[in-house]
């Protein structure tokens, strides 16, 4: 705990750690400085001089040193002939502040007249017009009247396109520099600036593409003013009129927390929900303008039979006699396929449906470039209870590794960078660059294929070096002997070798991870998350004591919104829900269920779309007898379907998912939906019923009151406790002004512990030989995530539709000019038996023989490439341009 | 975009600075110095060379006003008409020198391309009012026929050139 120091705010007495700028000072002693440039979470500048308040420091005498006092016995204080910037002024002991001084409230008045020389007062048709900072002080401290002449105000555009989403009002900015400090700081995308200077200075953006960033909506959050708007909200109501519903994210698996501005039954924005252990204030521009799905037209709107070749409208009741006949017949040979942005609820009843009434365990979550990661490893040693990532102490380590987390986890990277950004070790290990190169003490530079090695590398250091936690391993860890042995024949020097990183990089990133007092692994899809890296992560956790506590352990990465939460409902063929394993023989995997050759009678798929995936999946689908299609799309897959059924979006229904760190969190229903449209718990429910089973459920919140009689991990997880609004003490420990019309922190999520913390058992830990091996000659094919892919849910959201990256490769410059490859060809990547064509990017930053195809774009042609595989060696040709045309 | 000879000057120049950042001005001058002005080629030339982001480098840029991103005449000529000169005849000697140019009021640039005249504020040289600043040199205590002689002279030079 830092030194505390004991300050007077207005006659109020606090003590507050040394160093505390008086702005937070003032807001423990419950008074409000005025600001403008000041934000908590940005570095103080001191640029608009609004918080100037008077200060005050107790005199000493000169001879003794002694505090002097007056007649009365106070201390004697002696006021700054000057205001002080509360922003960037920290206290000192016994500092005494006025911050309703005469003179204070008459330089607020001045500072906001000079603001408003040129500001256009259009309030009454300004988006931010009820939550501005601006209009707020100005009632408050603001003149009535100006003393500047009318016609010399300044004039600019309206609506200058400050990038593709964001559009700058120059007339309203104040220069406060919130938007360019937060893109510089927070994003580590310095891509804003103020040009010119004096009054005709001015927010501009060069990069290519301007204003190029995941996070610019945030910018049009901590602008004080209406400077900034987006373009999917821009005149879309008054902050008053709209409605607040608490939900979460569900593009991707950081799980940030939303709030869903709707009016008359239709969702106008989307806007962070404060949850300072997670996404704090911020989201990304996916999560922010992706929304477009729920509300969408082109959803599914009835249940649909197929006869004769012909989808035809049925009722519920038709098409779920139906679905039941048919599962009947095919009973437990059923295969079930649910994606993972199902909510738990969903995941949970699907799995029951298949284990109990169908008596199947051929389910699945994972398809395609997934289907190979079961992830156990956040359930043994997943980061305890309580991690928060964006705060971690100067003292701790993160390894990251092979995942790309600016285009995977984009809040997750803003938090990581976070940590880096205040002394935290970040060692950034990839088979490429990536965004957080720029900040990481160290970037380990491996070869594709080796990530279990240089995994197991960084474990035989840390043994070779004698680094291991003596007292933890003693204590928690089983089987360090055998380890030793097993790792006499891996050494750091192998790992070396196959890894293509130094040993001394490697010795040197151990240290760093042995020796922190808190270390962290984030590892991600680039990853591959095979057996050997889970155990080679989980024994570097165990020997450096760095598990089962707080900001301690691993956090893996998962692809969508709810992976997490379908490994832990039991989404998988050979585990039943809280990982226990299926009593007798595990089930099919969704890849063996999609095989063409060995076709099962009946398919049910659930928010999924394997047939747009690969030929291969596609012709099972054909070939499978019944097919019955839940989604809220008409999918490639549904088109294949005998049944579809129409499900409902996040927001038009209630549920709970489980974040990348495990945080299981509820969000609420904020739209209706298509009248016929159902929850996908609710469908797997009425259909159990016409198999027989006497299912009960009547909400998602009755589901999760099973779930925590039957899932222990889950015991804590019921409603009540998912939505119960976060206490006055939380909220004063974090409370930001935003300006927001809405209350924007109203709950927290809950974290399950993992086997580390919830036991104090000992652990095994067992070497795993590494398994991959990188593709011995020509070029390798990686498929790395990025965030604006094809994916059908963002697919809906027009306003974000030039981001979405169409099919394409990437290679570095060099390989481009020795196969005399120009950015404008496009080039046939072959492997036995496919081959696609794709417009070629080139890229300085790729390593030499990579070709980079990213997963899930259009046409996926990476799918079709790698098949389930996560590499393969790649033949690349020059399409000529006549054979384009 | 960086000739030979500029590209070993940039090299010489950042080798004076901790962080490649820190040479941004001199880089800019350097990139400014054949055609008077900076292109957008120059502006990612420059990003490129010292690493820094493209929207950094026109910010500052646009902070500073010797840096142009319009063509200019070959010759700047840069009056100053701040309060000290103004009180020495600075703002009607630069009113003189328009009409004498040919160029409206707010300055601009010649016909023939030769020079960019411009009002500025203070140049630092105020007791030696009138006086501008042409491309990097000081000519002081100006008369009109002082300032018609350099201009005569440089006139002849850019004649020899173009005659050569
Ligand atoms: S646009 Fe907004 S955040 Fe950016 S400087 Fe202007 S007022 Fe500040
Ligand atoms: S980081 Fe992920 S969860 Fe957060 S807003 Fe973006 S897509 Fe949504
Ligand atoms: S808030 Fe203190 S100077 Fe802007
Ligand atoms: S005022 Fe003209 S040089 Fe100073």
């Amino acid at each position: 705990m830092s030194e505390l120091v004991n300050v007077t705010i207005d006659g109020v007495e606090v003590q507050v750690p040394k160093g505390t700028l008086i702005v937070e000072a003032a807001k423990r002693a419950g008074t409000e400085i005025p600001v403008f440039c000041y934000h908590s979470k940005l570095d103080p500048v001191g640029m608009c001089r609004m918080c100037l308040v008077t200060v005050g420091t107790p005199v000493r005498n000169r001879e003794t040193g002694e505090f002097e006092v007056d007649d009365n016995g106070k201390q004697v204080i002696r006021f700054f002939p000057k205001p002080m910037t509360a922003c960037t002024t920290p206290v000192s002991p016994g500092m005494v502040v006025i911050t309703q001084s005469e003179e204070s409230i008459a330089d607020r008045r001045g500072i906001l007249e000079f603001l408003l020389t040129s500001h256009p007062l259009d309030c009454p048709v300004c988006d931010k017009g009820g939550e501005c900072s601006l209009q707020d002080l100005t009632y408050a401290y603001g003149p009535g009247v100006s003393q500047f002449y009318l016609e010399d105000k300044h004039h600019s555009p309206k609506k200058e396109p400050l990038g593709d989403l964001i559009y700058l009002d120059s007339e309203r900015c104040i220069l406060c520099a919130r938007c360019v400090r937060f893109e510089d700081e927070i994003a580590g995308d310095p891509v804003l600036a103020i040009d010119n200077r004096g009054r005709n200075s001015k927010i501009v953006s060069y990069s290519n593409p301007k204003f190029d960033s995941k996070y610019s909506g945030n910018t049009t959050d901590i602008c004080p003013v209406g400077a900034l708007t987006t373009r999917d909200f821009r005149f879309g109501a008054r902050a008053w009129e709209l409605e607040s519903t608490p939900s979460v994210c569900n593009l991707c698996g950081v799980g940030c927390n939303t709030v869903l501005n709707t009016r008359f039954d239709e969702i106008k924005r989307v806007m962070p929900r404060q949850n300072e252990a997670l996404n704090e204030i911020w989201l990304c521009d996916k999560g922010r303008f992706g929304h477009h799905f729920n509300g969408s037209q082109n959803r599914l709107t009835t249940p649909l039979i197929k006869k004769n070749g012909q989808f035809e409208a049925a009722s519920w009741d038709e098409a779920l006699a139906l679905v039941a006949r048919k599962l009947e017949l095919s009973k437990e040979k059923t295969g079930g396929v649910a994606g993972a942005h199902l909510s738990n609820e969903d995941l949970y009843i699907f799995q029951k449906l298949f284990r109990t009434v169908l008596g199947s365990n051929n389910i699945d979550h994972r398809i395609g470039l997934n289907a190979n990661w079961d992830d156990q490893l956040a359930f043994e040693v997943g980061a305890g209870v309580g991690t928060d990532i964006g705060r971690l102490k100067s003292e701790s380590a993160i390894l990251v590794l092979g995942a790309d987390l600016d285009e995977e986890a984009p809040v997750l990277y803003l938090r990581v960078r976070g940590s880096a950004r205040r002394g935290a070790h970040l060692i950034n290990a990839g088979g490429r660059w990536t965004k957080l190169d720029n900040i990481a003490e160290k970037s380990l530079r491996y070869r594709y294929g080796a990530e279990s090695a240089l995994a197991w590398g960084l474990v035989a250091a840390v043994l070779d070096e004698g680094l291991e936690n003596k007292d933890f391993v003693a204590a928690r860890v089983d089987g360090f002997e055998g380890l030793i042995d097993a790792m006499k024949s891996f050494t750091p020097t192998r790992a070396a070798e196959q890894s293509g990183v130094s040993e001394d990089d490697i010795r040197a990133a151990a240290r760093t991870f042995a020796k922190a007092e808190n270390g962290v692994v984030l590892y991600g899809l680039e990853s591959g998350g095979n057996e050997s890296l889970q155990a080679a992560i989980k024994t570097l956790l165990l020997i450096t004591g760095h598990a089962g506590s707080a900001n301690n352990g691993a956090i893996a990465v998962l692809p969508h919104a709810n992976s997490r939460g379908a490994a832990d409902m039991g989404i998988v063929p050979n585990r039943l829900p809280g990982y226990r394993p299926v009593e007798g023989e595990a089930g099919l995997s969704a890849h063996e269920m999609l095989s063409p050759d060995a076709p099962l009678p009946a398919l049910y798929i659930v928010a999924a779309d394997p047939a747009a995936q690969s030929a291969r999946y596609k012709a099972a689908i054909e070939a499978t007898e019944f097919v019955v299609v839940q989604d809220l799309f008409m999918t490639e897959t549904a088109q294949l379907a005998d049944v579809v059924l129409p499900a409902r979006g996040t927001a038009e229904r209630d549920g709970s998912f489980t974040s990348v760190e495990r945080w299981v969190q509820a969000f609420d229903n904020a739209v209706s939906a298509p009248a016929l449209a159902w929850a996908d718990w609710l469908a797997f429910t009425a259909l159990a019923g016409k198999m027989g089973a006497s299912w009960s459920y009547a909400s998602a919140d009755g589901v999760m009151a099973e779930i925590t009689q039957t899932v222990p991990l889950y015991a804590e997880m019921n409603f009540d406790n998912l939505t119960r609004p976060i206490s006055l003490e939380r909220k004063m420990s974090h409370y930001i002004y935003s300006g927001t019309s809405f209350t924007a922190d109203t709950r927290e999520g809950l974290q399950w512990r993992s086997v580390a913390e919830a036991s104090e058992a000992k652990m095994p830990v067992a070497f795993i030989a590494p398994a991959d091996v990188p593709p011995a000659e020509g070029m390798t094919l990686v498929a790395p995530r990025v965030l604006y892919d094809g994916g059908t849910l963002i697919a809906q959201a027009e306003v974000v539709s030039a981001h979405i990256q169409p099919a394409h490769a990437v290679i570095s410059r060099k390989d481009a000019a020795q196969l005399g490859i120009t950015a404008d060809d496009s080039v046939t990547l072959t492997v036995p038996g496919a081959s696609v064509t794709v417009p070629v990017r080139l890229n300085g930053l790729v390593p030499q023989g990579i070709v980079l195809v990213p997963r899930n774009l259009s046409g996926f042609p990476a799918e079709k490439l790698l098949g389930s595989k996560r590499l393969t060696a790649v033949k690349i040709t020059k399409v000529p341009v006549a054979e384009l045309a | 975009m960086w000739s030979d000879v500029e590209q070993k000057e940039l090299e010489e120049i950042l080798k004076k600075y901790p962080t490649k950042r820190s040479a941004l001005l001199p880089a800019l001058y350097l990139a400014q110095r054949e055609k008077n002005w900076l292109d957008d080629d120059d502006i990612l030339a420059v990003a490129e060379a010292l690493e820094v982001p493209v929207t950094d480098v026109q910010a500052v840029i646009g902070f500073y006003t010797l840096f142009r991103r319009e063509p200019t005449g070959k010759h700047m000529i840069h009056v100053c008409t701040d309060l000290p000169c103004a009180l020495r005849g600075a703002e009607d000697f630069y009113a003189r020198l328009t009409r004498r140019l040919g160029l409206p009021s707010e300055g601009g640039t010649t016909a023939d391309g030769l020079f960019t005249l411009e009002a500025v504020p203070c140049l630092a040289a105020c007791d030696k009012a009138p006086m501008c600043q042409i491309d990097l040199q000081y000519y002081e205590n100006l008369t009109d026929e002082m300032i018609d002689t350099v201009l005569a002279q440089f006139r002849a030079e850019a004649q020899q050139e173009s005659g050569a």
